[in-house]
């Protein structure tokens, strides 16, 4: 099950905490569209996703590129290891773009 | 560029060549064969001789036709793949992968011996191999989470890495989504045992595995991209397929880290 929380603002941040498959996306569909009205740029935060699959992969490159379409940037942050693993073997980077990502700062 | 109205963007057909009964078989698809069957004969004979993956590939100047047929020696017969596109393409906006990717895919995954075509009497060997650990019934989008519960709990009795278990369940994920979008609606998930390796078999009473309904724009509820095959793939070492007009069944395979000690296959 997929949980979301939204931290409104100038770029709303979509928290998202669970698992992102088939029967999730049309609620994430709905919560981002919903969050991002008034916005020119989103963030997904990916921290919390314990499992994705090529569903949830999907539902992410499909967003961001429709978003895009309309003049609105959907960012990707925190990719969990679940998320990282699968968005490298689908080549999400390659689908969306570097610059829908946002890598996480170095620590010092 | 094809005619958008096409109805079959395209096609697979899998045929066997049996050396010693010098037949030609159809495994899955219709009867029509790609090029005369007495030349698939003769070429089958030609990768059996070589011993060697042969595959004949026609791309027209726009690079839109991918036609190509695949000649697959195994023991005393070959089987032959071939995968037509009808010169489907994406529209514009539409972001799933390329047709002619999957099936290089699928051409590249039988090349590799890691996919391989079943007949009727492989299939029902095969799916009733080993011994059941788990048998699922996968109904809904909802039954898709509560079935990776339950398969990460039988494998969490089994030896199997934390790795594996994982790579395991994410495939159990595609191959049941898939099922779900392309299968009819539904189907039955199952665990088995085998002496050295972990079984997943996915059917369903669909109309059969084809590639049809990709010319059909993608739906709200259906952004599986067509990489659900892809991942299976490269996450298990064999998967087989036995696809038709009453049902698909989609076997998975992943060799056990250790041999176990307390569901060892009869």
């Amino acid at each position: 099950m997929l949980h979301t929380r939204v931290d409104k603002g100038v770029a709303p941040i979509i928290y998202l905490e669970g698992e992102v498959d088939l029967d999730c996306i049309e609620t994430l569909r709905w919560v981002v569209s919903d969050a991002v009205r008034g916005s020119d740029q989103a963030v997904l935060d990916f921290a919390g996703v314990r499992f994705i699959d090529s569903s949830g992969a999907g539902i992410f490159v499909r967003l961001c590129l429709d978003l895009r379409a309309q003049g609105i940037q959907l960012k990707a942050r925190n990719l969990s290891p679940a998320v990282d693993d699968v968005f490298g073997m689908l080549k999400v980077r390659e689908l969306v773009g570097e610059g829908a990502f946002i890598e996480p700062q170095p620590q010092n | 560029m094809m005619p958008e109205a096409s109805p079959t963007p395209a096609t697979l057909q899998v045929y066997r060549y049996d050396a010693s009964a010098d037949v030609l078989r159809m495994i899955v698809g219709d009867l029509s064969t790609p090029i005369p069957p007495t030349d698939l004969v003769e070429r089958a004979r030609e990768a059996m001789r070589l011993r060697s993956f042969v595959c004949h590939t026609v791309t027209d100047y726009h690079d839109v036709l991918g036609d190509e047929v695949c000649f697959i020696p195994r023991g005393d017969h070959c089987d032959i793949v071939s995968i037509h596109t009808n010169g489907w393409r994406r529209h514009h906006g539409d972001h799933r992968r390329s047709l002619l990717d999957i099936l290089n895919d699928l051409a590249a995954a039988v090349a590799r011996g890691r996919l391989h075509f079943l007949d009727d009497n492989e299939v029902e060997a095969e799916r009733s191999a080993g011994k059941e650990l788990l048998a699922y019934a996968i109904t809904d989008s909802t039954s898709l989470a509560a079935a990776r519960y339950a398969v990460d709990l039988v494998l969490k009795n089994l030896k199997l890495s934390d790795d594996s278990r994982e790579r395991v369940i994410l495939s159990v994920s595609e191959a049941t989504t898939n099922m779900l979008v392309h299968g009819g609606g539904g189907g039955m998930m199952a665990l088995r045992a085998l002496d050295d390796r972990l079984r997943v078999v996915v059917t369903d009473a669909g109309s059969g595995l084809n590639f049809f309904n990709w010319i059909e724009a993608p739906k709200s509820s259906a952004v599986s991209m067509g990489y659900g095959y892809k991942i299976i793939l490269e996450n298990l070492e064999q998967v087989y397929l036995h696809t038709g007009t009453k049902g698909t069944t989609l076997i998975l395979d992943r060799t056990f880290d250790e041999r176990p000690d307390n569901h060892v296959a009869h």
